[in-house]
């Protein structure tokens, strides 16, 4: 339909075809690079157990670690790529732990049959909660979660079925048929970072990544795009619960017990999402950051005790000031910087860009 | 496809008490340029509003390519042909030119779950909407910008990546809502220029919702007034010149 061998006749300046050739297979480039270094990231953590004097307990500890990088990264798709901030994300959280431990408990499940269960569990309700808040957003949308979050909570407290403060006591735990102990389990939770990492990169690289983009940046011109608010609102919810519910899963594993001690409060909640934003929401790396550093910091000010909650506020207060974006973008300006440098000099042997030029290009003819 | 590309019959528009569009009427041929002009107030944003799907009218039919769309939402309307513009430019400012272009062509993406997941296609598909942003942008003179964010464009740049984002999806009907306020002459001129030739060109059909009446005399091959909320006059630029209500009404009687 478009015609496409003669470009309009309007003021401005074409570039070469193969100036634009030159400037893709630099972004093609830098997509390699960073496949390169995620792949490099994730073969170094798998070997470091081979390290002398790894034990055990570090392992543990490592794959709460994970825990909270997948929790926040299923945050990152509704807060930072879809623009919907969630104090509820606990709820989900609790959702994808009670599914797997309650048919772990009764039908004594597999552990890969598990992260499956509640990943669609949680994924349903994140659904379902995706429908009741349509209308939401901004405050309200974080006040509505945050009822969810409490709704929750007290459905874990009351329901006998979740069997309360007593909680419910697992076995060990057996993935695809065999029995993994902490090195097991921290395998177990890398790889599932791995396939949620993945799955979150080829989301952002289509349609679907820019739909949500889109619907954060301005719903009305996402709209006359053709993007339907409802259904990719809900879709945004869907996923983002479901992959928080894959987190519970293995938070319910880690220690082979839960009880409504942990997850009939809202604090899971607000980690999670403190952990998203503090690595950066709205990047792949963002939540690896965060996730470390909401760990970490009371494992390491443990003598503190409560000195680390306040430690964590004061951070969260410094990184919105200084780094709205994150950590992990402060951590990679100098590599992006020094990629637009590059990006720059490709343009530059182009002529002068109409950021540069007189306002709408037309001197340039 | 019939001959009109839009039409709308006695709409009417209330705001509580006040009544925005009073039984307001107009048809657009396809393969025109059809211009909407009215002094501040006249209902013009509404009547725009009300076509675009963005505000349910109280009375009235809209058909869009034939299709009576009283029920759709502002999504349907790519589907079935028309795009947009926005009077105050409506970008993703942090996104790259490429971006704003690509979302545009949200409609082919396809099947969500498919998309997100690589399956079916869905890269090869994706690789054909980038060539084809690719090639909507050097139309556009765009080329260049496609890797710059559009929040560091200039103005007149930034109506260009608008004007391609809605014509990524190939729709055959496009509505600009006041697409050269706050341009300076040259940058009218511009789009001038690129109006003209989408029309020419593409045989895009176009409505021009707009205050800048040179322009509009210019390019129009047909125009509609409208003043109160009302129909006030139509007929061809030369004709809408001479009408003396249409003076009166952007000028203010002579006895004021």
């Amino acid at each position: 339909m478009l015609k496409t061998d003669n470009t309009l006749a309007i003021a401005g300046r074409t570039a070469p075809a193969s100036a634009r050739e030159s400037v893709k297979s630099l972004k093609a480039r830098f997509a390699r690079e960073n496949w390169i270094m995620g792949i490099l990231l994730f073969v170094c953590l798998a070997a470091a157990p081979i390290l002398p004097g790894v034990k055990g307990w570090m392992a543990t500890e490592a794959s709460l670690v994970i825990i909270y990088i997948i929790a926040a990264q299923g945050v990152s798709i509704l807060t930072g790529y879809t623009g919907l901030v969630s104090v509820g994300h606990g709820g989900f959280l609790a959702a994808g732990a009670y599914t797997s431990a309650l048919f772990t408990e009764h039908y004594g499940i597999d552990m890969s049959v598990g992260l499956v269960l509640g990943a669609i569990f949680a994924g349903a309700i994140g659904q379902i909660m995706g429908l009741v808040f349509l209308r939401l957003s901004g405050a309200f949308m974080a006040i509505g979660t945050l009822g969810f979050a409490f709704f929750v909570g007290t459905i874990v407290n009351n329901v006998p079925l979740f069997e309360g403060r007593d909680g419910i006591s697992l076995d060990h735990n057996h993935f695809f048929g065999f029995e993994i102990g902490d090195f097991g389990f921290y395998y177990v939770s890398l790889g599932v970072l791995a396939l949620v990492t993945v799955f979150i990169y080829m989301l952002l690289n289509s349609g679907v990544g820019r739909a949500f983009k889109a619907l954060r940046d301005s719903e009305k011109a996402a709209e006359a795009s053709g993007v339907h608010r409802v259904r990719y609102r809900i879709l945004a919810f869907t996923v983002s619960a479901a992959i928080t519910g894959l987190a519970g899963v293995l938070n319910a594993h880690i220690v082979n017990y839960i009880s409504a001690e942990v997850y009939g409060d809202i604090w899971y909640s607000v980690d999670i999402l403190v952990a998203a934003i503090i690595g950066g929401s709205a990047m792949l790396m963002g939540p690896f950051v965060g996730g470390l550093f909401v760990v970490m910091v009371p494992f390491y000010l443990e003598t503190l005790a409560d000195f680390s909650f306040v430690l964590k506020g004061v951070v969260l207060i410094l990184v919105l000031i200084f780094a709205p974006s994150g950590v992990a973008e402060l951590i990679g300006r100098p590599l992006r910087n020094y990629r637009q440098k590059l990006l720059r000099a490709v343009q530059a042997s182009q002529g002068p860009t109409a950021a540069e030029s007189d306002i709408g290009g037309r001197r340039n003819v | 496809m019939s001959d009109i590309a839009l039409s709308c019959d006695q709409i009417s528009v209330n705001f509580g008490g006040v009544r925005a569009c009073n039984q307001v009427s107009l048809s657009v041929p396809a393969g025109k340029i059809v211009g909407l002009i009215g002094p501040n107030g006249a209902g013009k944003t509404t009547l725009f509003n009300v076509l675009t799907r963005f505000q349910p009218q109280s009375e009235g039919d809209v058909f869009i390519n034939g299709t009576n769309v009283n029920r759709h939402k502002p999504h349907d309307m790519i589907r079935i042909g028309m795009a947009r513009t926005f009077q105050n430019i409506n970008l993703f400012k942090e996104q790259s030119t490429l971006d704003n272009i690509l979302i545009g062509s949200h409609t082919l993406v396809g099947n969500p779950i498919a998309a997100m997941m690589w399956l079916g296609g869905a890269r090869k598909r994706e690789a054909g909407l980038i060539r084809r942003a690719e090639e909507l942008a050097e139309m556009l003179h765009l080329t260049r910008e496609l890797d710059n964010a559009v929040g560091n464009l200039s103005y007149g740049y930034q109506k260009r990546v608008e004007l391609a984002r809605a014509l990524a999806a190939e729709p055959n009907l496009i509505l600009l809502d006041e697409p050269v306020a706050g341009c300076n002459d040259e940058e009218t001129a511009d789009i001038q220029n690129i109006v003209r030739s989408l029309n020419e060109q593409l045989g895009i059909t176009v409505l021009l919702v707009e205050h800048d009446m040179s322009m509009v005399m210019k390019l129009c091959d047909y125009i509609y007034v409208i003043n109160f909320g009302s129909n006030l006059a139509q007929g061809t630029p030369k004709e809408v010149r001479a009408n003396p209500e249409v003076i009166s009404a952007y000028l203010g009687d002579e006895e004021d």
